[in-house]
């Protein structure tokens, strides 16, 4: 899987710490990289389902270029919005779309992705596929 | 002694995320030690067969392994009536369909507590919206633990008393013995989910004077999918069958079937072989050890561990009186739940997040989860110490 480099680069960055601590502290340093939803706009719309921390997604045009609203009461979740964000935010729809889930994976954040487990993120990432998917 | 234990489990060796394994997730499923693998892999090696009707040597291997396991629950618990089910949820869902539609019906009432597992909560509601049936519930108290006073209330006209031995969530032991002698002087039968209490306390079944008791191997040393529902005799005669199918039928013609009148009729298709095996073997194993002791020693490494949690300024939630499980719930002031469990992986620790399948219990206490910690056989004093090390340590940088 090819990677917008500002994403490949961030999974190196992670490949490159072998301490499992570590990693997640720099993910949770990803969280102040999410454009903020305040809690006051959650609604069961934009609830990242299945997912055990309290976790909400917007996704919204802005000329023609993606723009994620997100937010989380898990750092471990918001960090990796902010990732996703890093990711996909001013892309067109059609790019944003080619990106693959595995990333956090890859970067030694999480063990399993399998669709069948609740994982946060996987749930959060399918969400926002689903969303730019419509504004397409 | 505790060394030697721990030996006997293979996976107890292994490390995580570069750290020794320290399992602190036993109220999900304990590990299994090497005398139950063993037992299961030289079934499927030796004697891998059908059971029951054949007369070839490996099938009379397979039926002896399997009808071992009824009579070992049996002797274990005192009890005159085994049905092996898949674990506990199927036992207590069999009580709903195999003794609830025969028994209960529009205006009769089951009681059951705040303090269930969805396993015995599910089922009854389930039952309750088919025939309109009532379903009343006992509230848990501050202290963690049942109002007795509402229950006491709320037996009139009840049919049936669903109790948790043990919360999952809370560690609390309820008060088994009173439940039962209220719940039969109001005429009501009582069943209660031991899959928490099985592991900690050897239960004798009569004693306890319980109608239905359901629980499940594998959080006691056995193996996944399998578990069992001890019967009352007079109560057994009163329950109809569930599921159809080979091994609960007598005889099968185009106008009907008859069936079996022991545990089989409730126990179709084929079943859980390798693992009646296992359990056998897991039975066989903790024979060995002083269970009373042993909890004694783990409920006081979880008193210990609750005591330095809210010296930490940390919400435990639950008593740890001498009889309750060595099960720890807290929440973290600073450290969201989900996080706290990924930052313990990253050390080697698992511990469990999450509603517990509790949720009623969870929205009594006004919270939406915890982290859980618990305790058990192999469990040792170091292992707290280290949880407790690493908690402080991680607060420090993350708190």
């Amino acid at each position: 899987m090819t990677y917008p480099e500002e994403l490949a680069e961030l999974i190196e960055e992670f490949q490159d710490i072998d301490d499992k601590m570590e990693r997640l502290e720099m993910v949770f340093d990803m969280a102040d990289e999410v454009i903020p939803f305040p809690p006051e706009h959650w609604t069961q719309t934009t609830k990242v389902q299945g997912c055990q921390s309290e976790a909400h997604v917007k996704v919204e045009l802005q000329d023609g270029k993606i723009l994620m609203l997100s937010g989380a009461d898990a750092k471990l979740v918001q960090g990796l919005m902010g990732i996703l964000s890093i990711a996909i935010n001013g892309s067109a729809p059609a790019q944003a779309l080619l990106l693959s889930p595995n990333f956090a994976e890859e970067m030694g954040i999480l063990n399993s992705l399998s669709p069948s487990r609740s994982n946060g993120f996987r749930n959060m990432f399918d969400k926002v596929m689903k969303e730019i998917r419509i504004l397409e | 002694m505790l060394v030697a234990l721990r030996d006997d489990f293979p996976i107890l060796k292994r490390e995580v995320n570069g750290y020794p394994l320290i399992y602190l997730d036993n109220a999900a499923t304990t590990q299994k030690p090497q005398v139950v693998l063993d037992a299961m892999n030289e079934y499927y090696t030796s004697s891998n067969s059908n059971v029951h009707r054949a007369v070839h040597t490996l099938a009379g291997e397979a039926t002896e392994g399997y009808e071992s396991c009824r009579s070992q629950l049996k002797e274990w618990f005192n009890a005159e009536r085994a049905v092996i089910t898949s674990g506990t949820t199927e036992a207590i869902n069999l009580v709903a369909h195999a003794w609830g539609r025969a028994n209960l019906s529009e205006g009769d009432a089951i009681v059951l507590t705040e303090m269930e597992h969805h396993s015995d909560i599910v089922p009854w509601q389930m039952l309750a919206e088919e025939r309109g049936i009532e379903l009343r519930y006992v509230p848990v108290l501050e202290d963690f633990t049942l109002d007795m006073e509402v229950y006491a209330a709320s037996l009139e006209n009840a049919k049936l008393v669903c109790v948790v031995h043990t919360s999952n969530v809370l560690g609390v032991r309820n008060p088994l013995e009173k439940i039962t002698e209220l719940a039969h002087s109001n005429g009501a039968l009582v069943l209660i989910d031991a899959a928490q209490g099985v592991p900690h306390e050897r239960i004798d079944f009569q004693e306890s004077d319980a109608d239905f008791m359901a629980f499940s191997a594998h959080k006691m040393c056995g193996p996944t999918g399998i578990g069992a529902l001890l019967v009352r005799p007079e109560v057994f005669e009163t329950m109809q069958p569930f599921m159809g199918g080979g091994d609960m039928i007598e005889t099968v013609t185009i106008n009907g079937s008859t069936y079996q009148t022991n545990e089989h009729k409730f126990e179709a298709g084929t079943p859980r072989i390798a693992e009646a095996i296992g359990w056998c073997a897991a039975f066989e194993w903790m024979s060995k050890l002083d269970l009373r002791k042993e909890h004694q020693r783990l409920i006081g490494i979880a008193q210990w561990v609750a005591n330095e949690l809210r010296s930490m300024g940390i919400s435990v939630y639950g008593r740890h009186d001498a009889a309750d499980s060595a099960v720890v719930s807290f929440l973290h002031p600073s450290i969201q739940s989900e996080d706290l469990a990924h930052l313990f992986d990253a050390r080697g620790i698992a511990v469990r997040t999450g509603h517990h399948c509790a949720q009623p219990l969870l929205h009594r206490l006004g919270i939406s989860g915890t982290v859980r910690a618990s305790f058990y056989l192999y469990n040792t004093m170091d292992e707290a110490e280290t949880f407790i090390e690493q908690l402080k340590y991680i607060t420090e940088r993350f708190g």
